[in-house]
């Protein structure tokens, strides 16, 4: 199955993503912030991210950066709390940057799931 | 011990003669003022060398001549004549002239002509002596125009000068402190003490005492009380003058109105309050949508583990009504701390604003009377116009509750402004040539004083529990200075409020997001016809062509036209022209594909079910809808 990402600082809230997704037979990999995201990537066996953007150590918007950059196919779907940098919000910073998705907090896990397979699947398409 | 002149015969009378005509010569002669002697027949008799110097002759070219021969016939028969003529009938004459010496050009002198009798009484010549005074002159003139000078400054300088004698009785005032006292009898001040314009009398003795002992002293800010009994902040100095004994003479005040400062230092203050306020709640709103997340995501596992219609699947239903309402009060925090990015069109404030009060005016209390007067004006703004509905809405909707009990009437205006206006009146930056100012006022139950100041604080509110979160003017306050503009209250309890609100005029002439849009057609499902308007002006503005149909004929007749056929429907949830079932019917029977976003309305969710569940619905969102929501809505589906 497919491995997806979690990157979340949030523990709880990163319980409910896992949960979810193992329900749906993911792969579930994890990561507590930015830094240990990138640092633990596993190209291989990752096909999807979904990540929060305000988080301590490195944030999201590098994740979507280094992420893509380390597996330009990799799908990114960003979440998050809500926060501007400037005049725009970190959301559509992160699309701007190439995330497939983004959701702001807090979303329907049945879109939020209906939107990976999406994703995915469009991908085993291809 | 003086030693008596001694004379003895007329040898010694000679040399004393000689001795004191030598004496007195001297003296003529190093006198500073040119002296003559005249004798009646208009001849100088005698002339000093300060004199002939200052007219640059020789003696002898002046002495035995008579005046008329010296100064010309004219002259002397016109300005000189009849005043040696007076003098020699006894009188000393004095008077001023102004004549060009060749040693020192034009200038000014003081003529003097003494009467001298020196033989028998009677008078025989006359003593003249002219000094220059062009130099006192001058120096009087100076000093004259430099009083002048202070005098203007002090009659123009909005600041009050008082001379006071030392027990504080006003002496003299300037116009400035009659402006402040709004006292406009100069007379009437001077019969008062300045302790009577201190709201605090023992200040007043305190600070004379102060003077008494240090002589120059500002006392910072102090409340006077003007005539009419108005506290005024003033902010106050006095100088203690003494006369030659040390004791004090009179004490100069100087009284400078400071209201204005203060309030825009209160301003500042308020601003800042709110900003950190809004830092702290922003942060505390972003851990709560983590929560909420949480909640919602677990709530929406569970709901789809339990039969469908259970009793249990209803409990979790309610688990995310509330997580939606939690949502809704996360959101406006993040509105008021500006975390929530806006989408910004150009539109017109009164076009707006227009639409509100047609909204408004459909559901306001009897005994309320609305009164406005909205001119066409190009009062074009960078805004998202849902949000200034939402602005202008929550505004008017705040006055009619303020005169709910006793009626009233609410005033709307819109006015546009200069920057020099806005820049007197808020102090801040300026960001726009021309602003748009808004009125609204009510003559409901206004607001103490210091509650003027917390207004706009989230969750600050004056109503009882259960009426209002207190979000909506801290969400009024984010959205306007997101637009770079400031709202203003002032407010007298029992005389009602006024709420100003300024907006920057965008000098661009297109839409800064016109193209966006790409000309893609929506058809629009119109509900609440004001909300509409402002909904169609949004998307309109950011570059949609919209499509509207009158019912449900119509509506099928656009949908299966190849060539108007619209790439997404918008429906309100509270439309009048197709009810919920038959857009479904419509759907179904026609196999429309086309995307569709539900706009719904929170107080009305059954009839929403049926659409959400029938799976005609790509998109739901919940009013009130920013542009941006919507947008990204129509974005997301369009891909």
């Amino acid at each position: 199955m497919p491995g997806v990402l979690i990157v979340e600082d949030d523990k709880e809230l990163r319980e409910m993503l896992k949960m979810s997704l193992l329900r749906r037979n993911f792969t579930v990999l994890e990561a507590e912030n930015g830094k240990a995201a990138i640092m633990h990537f596993k190209p291989l066996i990752t096909d999807l991210v979904v990540t929060d953007l305000i988080m301590p150590e490195e944030d999201g918007l590098k994740v979507v950066i280094k992420l893509r950059e380390l597996k330009p196919s990799i799908k990114i779907i960003a979440i998050s709390g809500g926060g501007k940098v400037g005049p725009g919000s970190y959301l559509n910073l992160a699309k701007a940057l190439g995330a497939d998705a983004i959701y702001s907090k807090p979303f329907s896990i049945n879109d939020l799931i209906a939107k990976i397979e999406q994703l995915l699947d469009n991908e085993h398409l291809n | 011990m003086k030693k008596k002149l001694e004379i003895s015969d007329g040898n010694d009378y000679l040399k004393f003669l000689t001795r004191e005509k030598d004496i007195s010569d001297q003296i003529i002669n190093h006198s500073r003022s040119m002296i003559t002697i005249i004798n009646r027949d208009y001849i100088y008799e005698k002339v000093n060398s300060t004199f002939c110097n200052a007219h640059k002759v020789v003696l002898d070219s002046i002495l035995g001549r008579s005046l008329g021969d010296v100064w010309g016939h004219d002259t002397f028969q016109n300005a000189i004549k009849r005043n040696v003529d007076i003098c020699f009938s006894g009188k000393t004459v004095q008077y001023e002239a102004t004549f060009i010496t060749p040693q020192s050009g034009k200038r000014h002198f003081e003529v003097v002509f003494r009467p001298l009798s020196v033989e028998s009484g009677k008078i025989t010549h006359l003593l003249a002596e002219t000094f220059d005074i062009d130099d006192l002159k001058t120096t009087k003139q100076a000093v004259k125009e430099k009083e002048e000078e202070i005098r203007k400054i002090e009659s123009n300088l909005p600041i009050g000068f008082l001379r006071c004698d030392p027990k504080g009785k006003i002496l003299n005032a300037n116009e400035a402190f009659l402006t402040i006292a709004d006292c406009h009898d100069e007379l009437s001040i001077t019969k008062m003490n300045l302790k009577s314009f201190y709201l605090e009398k023992e200040l007043f003795e305190i600070q004379i005492a102060q003077l008494t002992e240090s002589h120059t002293k500002n006392f910072g800010r102090v409340y006077l009380k003007n005539c009419y009994g108005k506290e005024i902040p003033c902010r106050i100095s006095g100088f203690l003058a003494v006369n030659g004994s040390g004791t004090p003479a009179y004490i100069d005040f100087a009284v400078e109105d400071c209201s204005r400062e203060l309030m825009l230092e209160n301003r500042l203050l308020q601003a800042q309050k709110l900003e950190t306020i809004g830092s702290l709640a922003g942060g505390i709103a972003h851990d709560f949508n983590n929560i909420l997340a949480t909640i919602s995501g677990y709530s929406e596992m569970l709901h789809d583990d339990l039969p469908k219609n259970s009793d249990l699947s209803e409990k979790v239903s309610r688990i995310q009504g509330a997580v939606k309402k939690a949502q809704s009060i996360t959101n406006q925090i993040l509105t008021f701390s500006r975390q929530v990015e806006q989408e910004k069109v150009l539109i017109d404030v009164s076009e707006v604003l227009k639409e509100t009060i047609g909204f408004v005016k459909s559901s306001i209390p009897s005994n309320i009377v609305l009164k406005s007067r909205i001119s066409k004006m190009n009062a074009n703004v960078l805004a998202d116009p849902t949000q200034l509905f939402r602005v202008f809405l929550n505004l008017m909707t705040n006055a009619i509750q303020a005169m709910e009990e006793n009626g009233g009437i609410l005033s709307v205006n819109i006015a546009l402004v200069k920057r020099e206006f806005v820049q007197h009146e808020l102090n801040k930056d300026i960001v726009a040539d021309e602003y748009v100012l808004l009125t609204f006022k009510d003559t409901g139950e206004g607001m103490e004083p210091y509650l003027i100041g917390r207004i706009f604080e989230p969750f600050f509110t004056t109503r009882e529990v259960g009426r209002g979160t207190g979000l909506g003017l801290s969400v009024i306050h984010g959205i306007i200075t997101e637009m770079e503009g400031e709202i203003v209250v002032s407010s007298k309890k029992e005389k009602g409020s006024v709420f100003n609100v300024y907006l920057p005029v965008s000098k661009s002439y297109s839409s800064v997001t016109s193209k966006k849009g790409s000309m893609k057609k929506i058809l629009f499902i119109t509900g609440n016809k004001y909300e509409s308007r402002i909904l169609s002006l949004a998307l309109e503005s950011a570059g949609y062509e919209l499509i509207f149909v009158s019912d449900g004929r119509n509506f099928v007749k656009v949908m299966t036209n190849i060539r108007e056929r619209p790439d997404m429907v918008i429906y309100m949830s509270d439309s009048k022209q197709i009810k919920p079932e038959d857009l479904v019917g419509i759907f179904r029977s026609q196999k429309i594909l086309t995307p569709c976003i539900l706009i719904s309305d929170p107080n009305q969710d059954i009839s929403d079910e049926k659409l959400l569940n029938s799976g005609i619905i790509n998109q739901q969102l919940t009013k009130p809808v920013s542009l941006k929501e919507i947008r990204n809505a129509i974005q997301e589906l369009l891909r």
